[in-house]
């Protein structure tokens, strides 16, 4: 009984011991799944299409690029090296809305493809990297916070614009010819370096934040932007982008690498502790048991295989022979033909029709059914197997079903 | 000598040490030496295995799908407490399928100069002898960091009987045994039945029983009854060669076999009938033979336990005579083999006969149900196919069986499950008609 009682309850148990083994597990998958939904939902808002001018977003710069072309300067977005230096042909502004994240690589090809010719490059808050390529001998300085600065200085596109939200880093240099605008703290937050002797300048901002799409319409931002990216017909606009292939690099740091010094021993020592953990489950609790195991053989396995043959050869003149003369066996002595005479058709064959009371079958067709020729295709035989079948379940009813001489009498 | 997962965990949070406290070799040398310590302390503090005193007690015999309780008495002769896991190891088919880990592992705890007693349940899925193999110590020191293990060796048999399923046949069968017996009102006149008794003659009686010569002796009408012959011997012969290791079902034709033998010798001894056994491939596996009814059943299910097929050939001749020699005034003979064309045809039959004219013969032979199975096999090409060659089996084994019926040898064609009654029944039949 108890027995009994444990089966039943075992299948039960097993779903419910499985849920509880899961559910830590499943609540932990929940967690994170959720976290990272809610930290990206919370992240994508602000910093999702910034200064890209195709983005109607608050730090986007659709505005300003509609600006531009209202104005008839085209601009072309560029988010690889290869593709901006391209782009930047003569009397085009290039403008590296992110210059920092730049490998040292992709900086060179880009100052290698913008020197000599004719145009501008504006550089949005480049930091002291970027600055040794662009423009060398310009110190960047700490930064100071976004606010409307007065131009002071000679610049006429500053002067047209008057009051702009200028801010961050600030640039200090000794270089001739240079104006220094909108001063914070004393230090220019735009500087506007012209190469010597050529149509060419370089513009370096403190802060991008004027040209954001929320921003452009406050004071004279929208003029300043327009002047500085619409002084040449065409403007390339580079967002530099991580799948950038040229930004990959050979020497990045392996896992050793990174790990701090000291704790390389502390790893020899988890090394250590693995081996432990290894000789911990390799010790057997005694040898294995070996079993002399019972011979298998399966008693109808000849016969099985038998089966196989006939189907591999289509064997149908034996199989429809065994099956005819397996019924005939089967139909004498139900209407008493002796076993010996089972198999000749001048016995057999009128001994059933003197059997049966309705005539349903004609002696011809019977002939055929019992010592026919081999079914033509497997089909015919499925349908002979079928037909003997029928024919003996005739019989057998016929006799169960006749009227019987009473025994006694 | 064997670690544990503490020793592992120790040295895992040694990393911390390592690495927050002296990140070189030294302190990596320190923890291992400060672990090696510890190690060897435990070692020296746990109880010896090799040490321990075992004995066993417990069942030698269990019917197969039954339980079986063995007890193992450990002594712990040393001061030091016993701290171990223990395994107790038997073949894999001496426990459940799958649970045989969970079953074979104890825990336990003997303190010094004391001893306790652990039973390990086994539930055998094989008949046949099993034997214990090892007992195998895991002895934990104090902080459970390292221990010892060692392997004892503690012999103990345990004999799984055949389960003798077809005993629920058994009441049946004995109830038309006492119906054959003169015991109930119905009598049957046979030949080969013995004068028992004489009675009062009570309405209903057969007339032809009414015994005329006493009848005149006591003034009133007296009728004799009958009861079958007694004191009949019957020798039951399992062949355990190739043909016996078939299976049908899960299970070898030889269990089968053995389960009718049983309900034979069962219903033999309650009528009175000694019965022996003799089970033969090229030489004698098991005999029984002589034994009072009490034993006899005990004595046959322990020779036959042990018994396994064998794959060779069996030798008919030699069989033959062995039954020759077993069977020194007439008897009924009972040969447990199979009915396939070539063994019968070319060993059986030519030594067989000679058998059956002095001895009643039975052969009963184990059918298979996949057989029926793939003849009634019907609507695919593939069935069909099948159809045809178990008609095929089913026509040479029907020839086979009638060519031995020719010989005046009485043959059983049976599938497992029916093997027992039929040969009960054949048995019962003979009785009665006195052909013993």
């Amino acid at each position: 009984m108890t027995t009994a009682a444990t089966v039943t309850a075992t299948p039960g148990a097993t779903a419910r011991r499985l849920w509880i083994r899961s559910r830590g597990l499943l609540l932990a998958l929940l967690l994170l799944v959720i976290s990272g939904l809610v930290l990206a939902a919370l992240q994508s808002g602000e910093q999702h299409g910034r200064l890209d001018p195709r983005s109607a977003d608050r730090t986007g710069s659709r505005a300003l690029a509609q600006l531009l072309s209202a104005h008839g300067v085209t601009t072309r977005v560029a988010t690889t090296v290869e593709e901006a230096a391209a782009a930047a042909g003569p009397h085009t502004t290039l403008l590296v809305t992110d210059p920092d994240v730049l490998t040292a690589d992709q900086l060179t090809a880009l100052s290698a493809a913008t020197a000599h010719t004719p145009g501008r490059t504006v550089l949005l808050a480049p930091g002291p990297a970027s600055l040794q390529l662009f423009a060398p001998g310009v110190q960047a300085d700490p930064a100071v916070p976004n606010a409307p600065r007065r131009p002071g200085c000679s610049l006429p596109a500053a002067l047209s614009a008057g009051d702009a939200l200028l801010g961050g880093l600030r640039y200090e240099t000794s270089a001739p010819g240079a104006d220094h605008c909108y001063p914070g703290g004393g230090l220019p937050t735009l500087l506007r370096l012209p190469a010597p002797g050529e149509d060419r300048d370089t513009v370096l901002l403190g802060s991008p934040d004027f040209l954001y799409n929320f921003h452009l319409a406050e004071q004279g931002n929208a003029s300043l932007a327009l002047q500085l990216l619409g002084a040449h017909k065409h403007l390339v606009w580079y967002l530099p982008s991580v799948s950038d292939p040229s930004s990959a690099q050979d020497n990045q740091p392996g896992l050793l690498d990174l790990i701090p010094s000291g704790w390389n021993w502390a790893l020899l020592q988890l090394a250590i502790a693995a081996a432990c953990a290894a000789l911990w489950r390799a010790r057997r609790l005694g040898p294995l048991v070996p079993e002399r195991l019972p011979v298998t053989v399966p008693a109808a396995e000849t016969t099985e295989g038998h089966a196989r043959l006939y189907e591999q050869a289509h064997a149908r003149d034996r199989a429809s022979a065994v099956l005819r003369s397996a019924a005939r066996g089967r139909l004498a002595p139900l209407i008493g033909v002796p076993p010996t005479h089972a198999h000749t058709p001048d016995i057999l064959l009128p001994a059933i029709q003197a059997h049966l009371t309705t005539a349903t079958t004609p002696a011809a067709d019977l002939h055929t059914l019992l010592f026919g020729p081999a079914p033509a295709d497997d089909k015919a035989l499925v349908h002979l197997a079928d037909q003997l079948d029928a024919f003996e379940d005739s019989i057998v009813s016929q006799e169960r079903h006749a009227p019987r001489e009473h025994p006694d009498r | 000598m064997a670690l544990t997962g503490r020793t592992a965990l120790v040295s895992a949070l040694g990393a911390l040490f390592v690495g927050f406290v002296l990140p070189s070799w030294i302190g990596v040398l320190i923890v291992q030496l400060a672990l090696l310590i510890a190690i060897l302390c435990d070692m020296a503090l746990a109880a010896p295995a090799r040490k321990l005193h075992f004995t066993r007690t417990g069942d030698t015999t269990v019917r197969l799908s039954g339980e079986a309780h063995i007890h193992l008495t450990i002594t712990n002769p040393d001061r030091r407490t016993l701290r171990a896991q223990i395994r107790d190891a038997w073949p894999p088919s001496s426990f459940h399928p799958g649970s045989d880990i969970p079953a074979s592992r104890h825990t336990t705890r003997i303190p010094g100069g004391e001893r306790r007693r652990l039973t390990t349940t086994l539930h055998p899925t094989r008949r046949g002898d099993h034997h214990a193999v090892r007992v195998t110590v895991r002895s934990y020191g104090p902080l459970g960091l390292a221990a010892r293990q060692g392997s004892h060796h503690i012999p103990w048999t345990l004999r799984v009987l055949p389960p003798f399923t077809s005993r629920k046949h058994l009441p049946a069968k004995l109830a038309r045994l006492r119906e054959l017996d003169g015991r109930t009102s119905i009598l049957t006149r046979g030949e080969g039945t013995e004068f028992d008794s004489l009675r009062d003659y009570t309405p209903g009686d057969d007339t032809r029983s009414i015994d005329w010569r006493a009848t005149a002796r006591r003034q009133t009408l007296a009728v004799r009854t009958w009861r079958p012959e007694r004191d009949r011997r019957i020798l039951l012969v399992l062949e355990t060669g190739r043909t016996s290791a078939g299976r049908v079902g899960d299970t070898p034709r030889l269990d089968a076999s053995m389960d009718a033998a049983l309900l034979l010798a069962a219903l033999a001894t309650r009528a009175g009938d000694r019965v022996d056994l003799l089970a033969y491939d090229r030489r004698v596996r098991a005999s029984v033979q002589g034994r009072a009814a009490r034993d006899l059943l005990p004595a046959l299910t322990d020779a036959l336990a042990p018994l396994e097929s064998e794959l060779i050939e069996a030798d008919a001749r030699g069989l033959a005579a062995t039954i020759h020699r077993h069977t020194p005034r007439r008897s009924l003979i009972v040969l447990f083999t199979g009915l396939d064309t070539a063994p019968v045809e070319e060993a059986l039959l030519p030594v067989l006969p000679r058998l059956a004219q002095r001895n009643e013969l039975i052969v009963a032979a184990v059918a298979d149900p996949r057989i029926e199975e793939m003849a009634a096999g019907r609507h695919t090409p593939q069935a069909v196919y099948a159809a045809a060659a178990a008609e095929q089996t089913r026509a040479a084994r029907r020839r086979t069986a009638d060519r031995l019926r020719h010989q005046g040898i009485t043959v059983i064609d049976s599938t497992p499950d029916h093997l027992a009654p039929d040969l009960a029944d054949t048995y019962l039949t003979l009785k009665a008609t006195g052909r013993l």
